[in-house]
């Protein structure tokens, strides 16, 4: 083992947030044990560590026997620089061990648009780029998160990669890696052993049909599943939320302690990616969640604990949970956060048990404009409950709101956009209207459009993204019908949106496009300031793709798609009447309100939500 | 501040890799730990409540400090042996209290007393850069003020008040340490790296710093300077 610490301090001097590197902190866990594991996580340090998966793989990995885990992040540009020219390799933050000498490296998928970081990382390690070159000697490299739902992409630079949950999955991939090196099994036996543990998909079994230069679909090899499903952990209370969490010195991105709640939504928003994929619902049960809450407080000093979930608010004991932790933590100074709150009354009364009296923003998202449109996208708000809300926070003190909403869904029309600049400003009026004329100077109503980006495993993964021209058509509609002033409107950036749908859509080919943008200098691209899109451009040019082809097509409902070997349990026949409802303008009922609506994820993963109480409309 | 509340004076270390984390980060850091103690530490009232305490000056991002400060304010008395013990066990080696000691409330704040700072640098280079040193802290003292570029604008700093005592300098093998007492004043203090690189500017000296560390924080009384405990 080499300890790279006396290399690293040097370059320490003159880079910037020297704290991203320097590890110590409270939490961390310095065993050293015969099997390594390195979490990669393809950003900076102050991002990584607001992801909670990190540190529930971290202990995961750590409790498992003779085996230790440790984080490392993407160094920023300085210090990569830094490190090339000083010849420092890629290190874990804890024992500062090169990252080419740990077993097995786990990194983590979160957004397509880190992707080029994956490749920053496996050069500044010293690693060959891709699967295929590299050797027995070489760690194995399996990626995760939330965009392994479509790994493609990234399949050729990753030798395995995990679909779904990973607390389960973990013990079973380091079992069968370490029996295979027991074994002395050469790279290509050990992935294979890999392939069999349930929810692992190792891409060099697999191989793209193409036919007249149409995707045909995927073959897999003999000995590898025909299709890998994802794994489900069918119990949130199997396992407690981290109780001593990894406290950084540094001033992170959600700085606080963080408890899941629960896991999948099932409101069935028909655009979002992550309300099908995580089915189903799993709720911790109050009394655990109280009790993780307060020992993960009294183990890491946070002065903040967040509930979080994809639809916290939607948790059938949440005002209990608050009731008891906001008890416990009387005169402690400690507050309790939410991380997103959806819009009906009860999200006042939740919203005022929260923070005793700080009055932050509150954020909604009707998506669109009309009720017409917002029925195709199965967004379950009315403008009546949106007023309504707005009424009860103005009225109970609240000057700020935000709202989030989309443009470029499927069947959109002009007067859908139009209807946005209408509902805001029926918004901004009921906000008004009950805030004291004195208090009028300090009330915000902040609009946020983005456009909308079609993905893989959603009853709309066949549709076309809008062309850039049409965004801009439509953007300026929308301009000129938000007439207020005291109305903050903000785009999200329509060159991300067109690559994240590149990147999101995209078969293997696309991988050749991710290589030549790294080569380029594409890092870091999640960062608004860095991102050029000049350099895909010219990346998709080299490599002779045209990303409108990915991003802009209408795709034939039968068609081939390069996700259809990753099943998330959903079902194809359950997107296409989704799909079909979708554009009969049809909304479909929440199943954990309303009973089973047939996607598929309980029968074929034989798991069932699990809910700590009855959940409340 | 509420009546029965208990004023615990922590001295404390900024220390190895540590040195490196920001004023800030060390104030959420220390927050974190006196929470992680289980001290009973004050809350302050109104709109959000906080934990009720106070820092020293603050120390740039890669300057170690050995002893530093903090009031803690504590709603009920701890023994401070067992204060310290339990502050100890919650802190990271780097960060971490030295001694503790409880002061009366109506002593002056920590920022309004601590006056003088102590400051080690030390240099790569031995003899010649240690006796080029000399003669360049000489010079400059001689010339009474010194003007420093802060933030692109020069800052101008009387000597007399500013440094109130000569450099000392010694060499041990290819290693040269400057010792120095700069003064807290209102308006800030004189930056140890800027006085050495005047001084190796003014003399035409090489010396690469290899680390700056405050060794001590000192209350000025009747023309002596004493430890704020
Ligand atoms: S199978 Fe039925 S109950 Fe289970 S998540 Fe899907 S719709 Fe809900």
């Amino acid at each position: 083992m080499s300890e790279l610490w006396s290399r690293i301090e040097p370059l320490l001097t003159g880079i910037e947030r020297p704290v991203r590197y320097i590890n110590s902190e409270w939490g961390s866990s310095h065993a050293d044990e015969p099997y390594k594991v390195a979490l990669v996580y393809p950003d900076v340090y102050e991002i990584g560590m607001a992801n909670q998966a990190i540190q529930i793989l971290y202990e995961r990995f750590n409790v498992l026997q003779g085996v230790s885990a440790e984080r490392v992040f993407v160094p920023w540009k300085d210090m990569a620089d830094a490190m090339r020219s000083a010849g420092v390799p890629l290190f874990t933050l804890e024992s500062c061990r090169p990252v080419s000498e740990c077993d097995l490296l786990g990194i983590t998928l979160p957004y397509e648009l880190t992707y080029q970081n994956i490749l920053e990382a496996l050069d500044l390690a010293g690693l060959a780029l891709r699967s295929k070159d590299r050797t027995d000697a070489d760690p194995i490299v399996i990626g995760g998160g939330p965009c392994a739902f479509n790994p493609e992409p990234v399949a050729p630079f990753l030798d395995a990669i995990l679909i779904g949950d990973g607390e389960d999955a973990v013990a079973d991939i380091v079992a069968a890696h370490r029996a295979s090196i027991a074994a002395g099994d050469s790279r290509s036996a050990t992935l294979a052993a890999l392939a069999l543990v349930p929810g692992v998909y190792v891409p060099s079994l697999y191989e793209p049909q193409i036919e007249g230069g149409e995707f045909k679909g995927m073959t897999a090899l003999p000995g590898a599943p025909t299709v890998v499903r994802k794994r489900v952990l069918p119990d949130l209370d199997d396992y407690r939320s981290p109780a001593c969490p990894v406290v950084p010195f540094m001033d992170v991105v959600h700085d606080r302690v963080g408890v899941e709640v629960l896991r999948g939504c099932a409101r069935g928003c028909r655009f979002c990616q992550a309300g099908m994929v995580y089915r189903p619902v799993r709720e911790r049960t109050p009394d655990s969640i109280v009790r993780d809450a307060i020992s993960a407080l009294s183990c890491t000093g946070y002065e903040e604990v967040s509930l979080t979930s994809l639809s916290t608010a939607d948790h059938s004991g949440i005002e209990e949970v608050l009731r008891r932790l906001t008890r416990r933590l009387d005169g402690t100074g400690v507050t309790v956060s939410l991380p997103s709150l959806r819009v009906d009354a009860f999200n006042v009364q939740v919203a005022r048990l929260l923070g005793g009296g700080k009055k932050t923003g509150l954020t909604f998202a009707p998506e669109a404009g009309t009720q017409r449109l917002r029925d195709v996208i199965n967004k379950n708000v009315t403008e009546e409950d949106l007023l309504r809300t707005v009424n009860q926070a103005f009225s109970a003190g609240w000057r700020r709101v935000k709202l989030y909403f989309m443009i470029g869904l499927p069947t959109e029309t002009d007067e859908d956009i139009v209807g946005i600049g209408e509902l805001v400003s029926r918004v901004f009026l009921a906000a008004r209207e009950v805030t004291p004329p004195a208090e009028r100077g300090g009330m915000k109503v902040a609009v946020s459009v983005s456009t909308f980006v079609p993905k893989a495993h959603t009853p709309f993964q066949w549709e076309a993204q809008i062309p850039f021209e049409e965004v801009r058509r439509r953007q300026s509609l929308l301009r000129s019908s938000m007439q207020h002033k005291g109305i903050d409107l903000s785009w999200h950036d329509s060159q991300v949106s067109f690559l994240e749908g590149v990147l999101s859509r995209g078969g293997r080919e696309v991988a050749d496009v991710i290589e030549a943008a790294w080569r380029g200098g594409a890092r870091f691209d999640a960062w608004t300031e860095e991102f050029k899109p000049s350099r895909w451009s010219l990346a998709f040019e080299a490599v002779g793709i045209d990303p409108t082809s990915i991003a802009n097509r209408q795709r034939r409902v039968d068609e081939a798609l390069p996700w259809d070997h990753i099943s998330v349990g959903v079902t194809r026949a359950y997107l296409r009447i989704e799909r079909d409802n979708a554009l009969a303008e049809k909304t479909t009922p929440d199943c954990t309100f309303d009973g089973c609506t047939g996607c598929g994820v309980c029968g074929s993963s034989l798991v069932a939500n699990v809910l700590a109480g009855e959940r409340r409309g | 501040m509420a009546e029965s509340t208990f004023r615990l004076r922590v001295k404390y270390q900024k220390a190895g890799r540590l040195r490196h984390l920001s004023h800030l980060e060390v104030v959420h850091s220390c927050g974190r730990a006196a929470r992680r103690a289980g001290l009973p530490y004050a809350v302050t009232q109104g709109f959000s409540p906080h934990m009720k305490v106070a820092f020293g000056p603050a120390l740039p991002v890669g300057t170690a400090g050995l002893g530093e400060y903090l009031d803690l304010w504590l709603s009920s008395y701890v023994p401070s042996g067992e204060a310290f013990e339990a502050l100890k066990a919650a802190s990271a080696p780097g960060l971490a209290p030295v001694q503790v000691k409880y002061v009366a409330e109506r002593e002056p704040s920590l920022g309004a007393a601590l006056t003088i700072a102590k400051y080690e640098v030390v240099m790569e280079g031995g003899e010649v850069l240690a006796e080029g040193l000399t003669s360049s802290f000489a010079a400059i003292i001689a010339e009474g003020v010194l003007a420093v570029d802060h933030k692109g604008k020069p800052k101008v700093f009387e000597l007399a008040s500013a440094l109130p005592k000569e450099p000392d300098v010694c060499t041990i093998k290819e290693r040269t340490t400057v010792g120095l007492a700069v003064r807290i004043g209102e308006r800030g203090s004189l930056r140890p790296e800027a006085l050495v690189k005047a001084a190796l500017t003014r003399g035409a000296l090489d010396g690469r710093i290899m680390s700056v560390t405050r060794t001590e924080l000192l209350v000025e009384q009747d023309g002596s300077w004493r430890d704020p405990l």
